[in-house]
């Protein structure tokens, strides 16, 4: 492992943030678990973090918890939002994408996949 | 259901985090006509008790699921084709798991895709971890406390680092001709 290469990462990043500046406006977090991870979350994750490295969505904060007790449902994917957590089940490679374009980049809700919407105190 | 060693794995660091590791270390050595597969994590380990059942398919800590299937199916993988299977855990040490695989046995799992699995996990996740892949000729070694003091501010989870540390774990495993993985 070059770590040379990461420093020139870094030099490179580092310029970039300074430029925008500012918090992690969206986090999806994905539910591994072992059954979340028998379902396809591995896919799914690593799905999730092509499309927002390659829309450039750099406000966008991608994460990992455990089982959630949903084990149906899996994999979860949950995308957290100033005012409310929307909580996505049964995703594939295929809409974990779309909801990182429809939802996080558009803002609409994927109606097919919702298993709650929740209010959160800002 | 055929699980992959990429599977299993991630199996395994996940139990790792639930029992609040803070430190998950993972060595993949081929040595001889084995293949061997080692986790290790400072989480809250097990007791006796616990370490009895953890490799029982029917055993479980997990809350609201009866049944836990992760150790239990390596274990059952291990033994079945004449391999080993190993597990040390005590409360306040930690938990270390190890598997032998003949490795030309034609029944043994695939190892999975590597990097596009642990990448990702390593990346998003809030543990430390230490990655080692070795045989008798060469070693390729993953920390991310090194790398996490390289990069400064910027995250494991930025693009150009997930993608120079997929390229590179790739070309560690073709170094080892480890082939199928990828």
């Amino acid at each position: 492992m070059k770590l040379e290469e990461l420093r020139k990462i870094r030099e490179r990043a580092e310029a970039e943030m300074r430029l925008r500046a500012g918090e992690a406006r969206v986090k999806i977090v994905v539910g591994m678990g072992t059954s979340g991870i028998a379902a396809g979350a591995r896919q799914v994750l690593r799905a999730i973090l092509d499309e927002v490295a390659q829309r450039n969505l750099r406000d966008v904060l991608v994460t990992q918890t455990g089982e959630k007790g949903l084990s149906a449902k899996e994999p979860l994917v949950e995308v957290h939002e100033p005012g409310r957590i929307t909580i996505y089940g049964e995703v594939d490679e295929a809409t974990a994408r779309r909801i990182v374009v429809e939802h996080v980049l558009h803002g609409r809700i994927l109606e097919d996949h919702l298993v709650e919407l929740r209010e959160v105190p800002r | 259901m055929v699980e992959d060693l990429a599977f299993h794995l991630a199996d395994l660091v996940e139990n790792a985090i639930r029992a609040n590791a803070s430190f998950v270390e993972i060595e993949l050595r081929r040595e001889g006509p084995d293949f061997f597969l080692r986790l290790r994590d400072d989480g809250v380990g097990m007791d006796e008790e616990a370490r009895r059942r953890a490799a029982d398919p029917f055993f479980t800590t997990k809350p609201g699921r009866r049944i836990g299937l992760g150790l239990a199916l390596l274990r059952q993988t291990a033994e079945e084709l004449g391999g080993e299977f190993r597990l040390n855990s005590q409360p306040g040490w930690g938990t270390e798991v190890e598997v032998r695989l003949p490795w030309a046995h034609p029944d043994r799992p695939p190892l999975g895709d590597l990097p596009g699995t642990l990448i990702p996990l390593i990346a998003t996740s809030p543990v430390e971890f230490r990655l080692v892949f070795r045989d008798d000729r060469t070693a390729w070694t993953l920390d991310t406390r090194e790398m996490k003091q390289a990069l400064g501010e910027v995250p494991l989870s930025h693009p150009e680092v997930l993608s120079f540390l997929e390229g590179e774990m790739r070309k560690a495993l073709a170094d080892l001709g480890w082939k199928e993985a990828g």
